[in-house]
């Protein structure tokens, strides 16, 4: 058992390593960021300014500038490219390579991209938390919520993980990576509400993104971190929401895959 | 070698282009599949780009006193004035593999102008879908601002367009030309992708230093909001006017800017 983990261990140890690596990579990626930040705040201060009211649909420009500076701090973070990798080993063959390793390839794929995950979180999102939580003298509270979000973001990150995965395995299928690529990051982006807080959406459309599982990996952490207004009850089944897609959507990648080892063709290697 | 290249007339570059155009044509055709998924996916990425204006405006009736047809308009706009730099300049986005692996050199002991036969190489076809939805919202938001459409007008938005289309290019060429410098420039290039995205919305939203970023060392201002004024307002900013000729200089920088990477990776290749 002890053996075990210390093996899944190193291998979060080699995503840690990787991620490290790219230093100037992420000074890009920063200085990117941060413009990015200011064409969102001027954007919605105009919008906000030009509306009749201070409010829209129960968020004040403090809430959404909090809701999305934070969104985009999360979705770098958990950015993974799974979809990415695993097109270019099938199409280059090395997928044969991942496939032979003497654990499950699900399982190294998952803990080397948590590895880069788990670095970022540390290099990017506790710092943007803490600079909000100072510009907005205290946007959040500092108390049970912290708990809450942590183990939401614990869960997205797995269930986005399993997302990207599914996505891969049907590049498998195509041998057309840009293409599949950008149909997932389209539909994550605007269904998640990492572009436009779910707030925003009209009430139809809500409830349809509700029965999605998209919102559960950006949304749902926000929610918890941010609206203070929930009782734990709430709280619970939100996270019990995050922990039913993260069991069907790993569920259904798992039988994917299985039934995809058997079908796929690989060119050289 | 400007000697060569000036003896070479339009007529013979324009027959080179076709003839290279048309090898790419061939190759994509052998992968039908991945085609087909990419037009699929760019399709997706305008829809959900309009789907995103649709929820902004259903909250919301102007954004900095621009209403939502004109707004539409900026963006119809934008769309077109993407897609020369989508369709003809798309093998920009390989140059930093093409310089990492060496593959570059190629294009340098060919008798013609290295920037264009790079460029020549790649047609994106999926970039007219975006031609096309950018044309249907122009079309829809100018009737619907019951715009008048004259020989006078048409003539105008061709200029206007031209002149949004070589600022984009021009971006896109300096991001892709940054590879000849840096490790890495795939940031680069995503990141300023990125900004054209902002391109629809007018650049007087930004205040103080931001403008003027927007304007001039990042100038999106100029992709759809300063030659699009001219149809949405009277009176009409020196900016616009001068757009056209700002287009060609930002255009020829950015062309030298690339060339002068380029010389300096054969001078360093083996």
């Amino acid at each position: 058992m002890k053996k075990k983990i210390w093996k899944y261990l190193s291998l979060l140890r080699v995503g840690v390593l990787e991620e490290m690596q790219f230093r100037l990579g992420a000074a890009v990626r920063l200085f990117g960021n941060i413009i990015y930040l200011i064409i969102i705040y001027f954007l919605w201060k105009a919008i906000f300014d030009s509306s009749p009211t201070e409010v829209v649909n129960g968020m004040t420009f403090t809430d959404t500038m909090i809701y999305l500076v934070l969104a985009s701090a999360l979705f770098s973070t958990m950015e993974m490219y799974v979809t990415w990798q695993m097109g270019r080993s099938v199409q280059s063959g090395n997928i044969v390579m991942d496939l032979l390793r003497p654990m499950g390839y699900t399982t190294y794929n998952l803990f080397v991209f948590s590895g880069n995950t788990l670095v970022s979180v540390f290099v990017n999102l506790i710092p943007t938390m803490i600079i909000v939580y100072l510009i907005t003298s205290g946007g959040f509270a500092l108390s049970w919520n912290l708990l809450f979000f942590m183990a939401a973001v614990f869960m997205g990150t797995i269930l986005n993980f399993f997302i990207n995965f599914f996505v891969g395995i049907i590049c498998f299928y195509t041998e057309s990576i840009w293409g599949i690529n950008i149909m997932k990051e389209v539909v994550v982006m605007l269904l998640s509400g990492a572009s436009i807080p779910l707030a925003f959406f009209p009430e139809t459309l809500q409830r349809i993104v509700y029965y999605l599982p998209f919102q559960a990996i950006y949304n749902t952490p926000l929610t918890l971190l941010i609206d203070n207004h929930l009782s734990t009850t709430e709280r619970l089944s939100m996270l019990g929401i995050q922990l039913f897609w993260l069991v069907i959507v790993g569920a259904v990648s798992q039988v994917f895959l299985r039934v995809s080892m058997k079908r796929i063709t690989v060119n050289g290697g | 070698m400007n000697q060569t290249l000036k003896k070479r007339g339009l007529r013979f570059y324009a027959s080179i282009y076709f003839k290279i155009i048309a090898q790419d044509f061939k190759s994509k055709m052998s992968y039908r599949a991945d085609f087909i998924i990419s037009t699929l996916g760019m399709i997706m990425t305008n829809i959900s780009g309009f789907i995103a204006f649709y929820i902004m405006f259903q909250n919301f009736e102007t954004i900095n006193g621009w209403n939502y047809y004109e707004m539409l308009f900026l963006y119809g706009f934008s769309l077109i004035a993407l897609t020369p730099m989508q369709c003809l300049f798309d093998n920009n986005w390989n140059l930093r593999y093409k310089v990492y692996e060496g593959d570059f050199i190629k294009y340098c002991f060919r008798p013609i102008n290295i920037f264009f036969y790079f460029i020549s190489e790649v047609f994106d076809v999926k970039g007219l879908g975006q031609l096309l939805m950018g044309s249907l919202t122009l079309a829809y938001a100018w009737n619907k601002l019951s715009l008048p459409f004259t020989v006078g007008t048409a003539v105008l938005l061709v200029l206007a367009l031209i002149t949004g289309s070589l600022f984009m290019i021009a971006i896109m060429n300096l991001a892709a030309a940054t590879c000849f410098w840096i490790i890495n420039s795939g940031y680069v290039m995503v990141t300023m992708f990125k900004f054209t995205e902002y391109a629809k919305y007018p650049v007087t939203i930004y205040q103080g230093i931001f403008r003027v970023l927007f304007t001039f060392v990042i100038p999106i201002a100029f992709v759809a909001y300063y030659p699009s004024y001219i149809f949405l307002r009277s009176g009409v900013p020196i900016l616009t006017c001068m757009s056209p000729l700002f287009g060609i200089f930002f255009f020829w920088v950015s062309y030298k800017v690339w060339m002068l990477g380029a010389s300096k990776y054969a001078g360093t290749g083996n």
